[in-house]
């Protein structure tokens, strides 16, 4: 036990980012960001069909990834205020500005919104298209604008041999979809900006007491269900979509458990990082990253346990319908990249993190998350990149149906540099615009002292 | 039975508060002594680092139980499904690559066989059970379930004199000294 700290060693105004690294290196993800957008929309607009398809796919591809970080730092944030907890509050901001990226991912979400790019993703769009432009059929017909669909356009489906469509139209049609998309970041975002907005004010209070926190506890209840609704049915609505006909009671748990781990991942290698710039040095001590450690090797272990009980229940049931996500999987390459999936998501980091004080070891850790990181996108480009052969082949008409395409490694490479780049951008705005820990929140010296 | 020759356990010494314990183990820690303990109604934090208690050997106890769990998982569900009578299912094969389906079987082995170590472990470690401690003879010594706090100095330690350690517990703070005497022989 080194020596208590005290209110003396908390600065009076707080620990501002100001280093000017952080600033260049904001003002480069800024300049990345914005020229590889514009090339993006160049590939969309002058690329070949094969091209501009695969090039969806990629782009699918590296904002899932980057929004999982941010969702998984809007869960972390309302976790720990839900809970009351106190061994996080010097790091809690990290949590938050991790988690107000999320309302910005907005803005790359929007190509997504063009039939274009929607066409060669998600086929049920493309299904829908054909029935309007063929039948005639109206998709604001019914009630609510067709949110629900409607019976002309569940009869006109059906004569397009899309039975399963028809029957799953009343939550898959597109109305439905545009609106459900614009409310995931709608509400979430809100509840996000909210709890942000509650621990910034704390910083400037004359009279610092617990009413913000206990504000920031009580609407956290209400925010961690918004959380759950909103990932979840984001995650079904463009990613388990991808193959309409394929259904998984474990989607959401899968994705949300990747969105913990690499969240947590992410906040230890920022922690780590800034720590090297010089701050957090009274706040954070090796005991924070015990605990954050600890979570990170709890959401390794879950991870695996949700992951391994979707595939055994759906590849030993053996139904059609169910069975295709993994049939796809486990045929030829990628059949290799879930067995690297099996020892590299669970085994090599339950066995990395299992001690104490590889956890409380910056440097091991640094390689640890930066791992971890590197396997949680492995985990995503599984979950997305084994559709776009396949699908595109058919929708190209191609005379083969193709597993892979070779060559468009190099257009994932590029989206996951634009949309990293962007999301290093906002990140590192969210840092600087605030003081990097809570310092007039009522527990940050229990939190300083915390020991476990 | 006043004239048998007792054998003597070691000076038992009580403390104000926590904090006295504290600083008492400290004090402890550094005058060398190895066989002694501290006694307290609830967790004291950090009380082990003050008492210079090196880590306990349990988890490696733990994780070659967990082991020996994970291997007579493999090798139980591997022998029996695979060499001696290959179940068919769903057409799927009776070989290596089955070894998904063995996962719960090897996960139950290893939960169980580590929950094992970690319970017997800890309790062979502890010298648990036993029927009676040396203690016990000592009737202020009953209040440590209730508000008392108190450092034992065994006569075993090497360190150990009838008054130098007396003398010792009274320099760091111990009040109601007591020369604690084994019941049995």
């Amino acid at each position: 036990m080194g020596h208590f700290v005290t209110s003396a060693d908390i600065p009076e105004n707080g620990e501002k980012l100001t280093h000017p690294l952080a600033k260049t290196i904001q003002f480069f993800a800024g300049i990345i960001a914005a020229a590889g957008i514009v090339i993006s929309v160049g590939i969309w607009f002058f690329g070949s069909d094969k091209v501009s398809g695969s090039f969806s796919y990629s782009y699918l591809f590296a904002f899932t990834f980057f929004l999982t970080l941010a969702l998984g730092g809007c869960f972390w944030t309302l976790l720990h205020n839900v809970t009351n907890s106190a061994w996080g509050t010097s790091v809690r901001r990290i949590f938050e500005n991790l988690g107000f990226v999320f309302p910005f991912m907005f803005l790359l979400m929007i190509p997504f919104f063009f039939p274009a790019v929607q066409g060669h993703l998600w086929e049920w769009h493309t299904h829908f298209d054909n029935v309007t432009a063929n039948e005639g059929v109206s998709r604001f017909a019914g009630a609510l604008f067709g949110y629900w669909s409607n019976d002309g356009m569940k009869t006109a489906l059906t004569d397009n041999h899309e039975a399963i469509l028809a029957t799953k139209s009343w939550y898959m049609n597109p109305v439905a979809w545009y609106i459900r998309s614009v409310f995931y970041f709608a509400s979430l975002g809100f509840v996000i900006w909210l709890a942000r907005k509650l621990s910034i004010q704390q910083d400037t209070d004359e009279n610092p007491g617990v009413k913000n926190l206990f504000r920031a506890r009580a609407y956290a209840s209400w925010g961690l269900p918004i959380f759950g609704v909103a990932m979840t049915f984001w995650a079904i609505d463009f990613v388990k979509a991808l193959d309409y006909k394929w259904f998984s009671t474990m989607w959401g748990v899968y994705f949300f458990a990747g969105c913990a781990m690499a969240s947590m991942a992410f906040i230890i290698l920022t922690t780590i990082l800034l720590k090297k710039l010089g701050h957090f040095k009274k706040v954070v001590t090796g005991e924070h990253f015990h605990l954050m450690g600890k979570l990170n090797f709890a959401f390794v272990v879950f991870w695996a346990y949700v992951t391994f009980s979707q595939f055994f229940l759906y590849w030993y049931a053996n139904i059609t319908e169910e069975t295709t996500y993994y049939l796809l999987r486990n045929t030829e390459g990628w059949n290799i990249v879930s067995m690297i999936l099996v020892g590299g998501h669970f085994g090599v980091p339950l066995l990395a993190l299992i001690r104490q004080d590889v956890k409380k070891n910056p440097k091991i850790m640094m390689i640890i998350t930066l791992y971890l990181l590197t396997i949680h996108a492995l985990d995503v480009f599984h979950m997305i990149i084994p559709e776009r052969a396949p699908s595109l082949s058919l929708i190209l008409g191609m005379k083969d149906i193709h597993l892979w395409f070779s060559g468009m490694w190099g257009l994932d490479l590029f989206a996951f540099i634009t949309v990293g780049a962007f999301f290093i951008f906002i990140f590192i705005r969210n840092l600087r615009s605030a003081a990097l820990y809570p310092h007039r929140d009522p527990r940050i010296l229990e939190s300083a002292n915390v020991h476990n | 039975m006043s004239t048998s020759v007792k054998k003597v356990y070691g000076y038992l010494a009580e403390f104000e508060s926590a904090s006295h314990l504290w600083k008492a183990c400290e004090n402890c820690r550094d005058a060398g002594f190895k066989k002694w303990d501290a006694f307290s109604s609830f967790p004291v934090h950090g009380l082990d680092k003050a008492m210079g208690l090196k880590k306990s050997i349990l988890p490696y106890l733990v994780f070659f139980g967990g082991l020996t769990g994970f291997m007579t998982g493999t090798l139980l569900a591997y022998i029996t499904q695979v060499e001696i009578y290959p179940t068919v299912v769903q057409a799927k094969p009776a070989n290596i690559f089955t070894i998904a389906a063995f996962f719960p079987i090897m996960f139950e082995l290893t939960i169980l066989l580590s929950g094992f170590t970690t319970l017997f472990g800890l309790l062979g470690l502890m010298g648990l059970p036993r029927l009676n401690h040396p203690l016990f003879a000592s009737r202020q010594f009953k209040r440590v379930t209730d508000d008392a706090f108190f450092i034992a100095i065994e006569a075993r330690d090497p360190k150990f004199s009838p008054e130098g350690t007396k003398s010792f517990l009274e320099e760091i703070g111990g009040k109601s000294i007591e020369l604690v005497e084994d019941d049995e022989k």
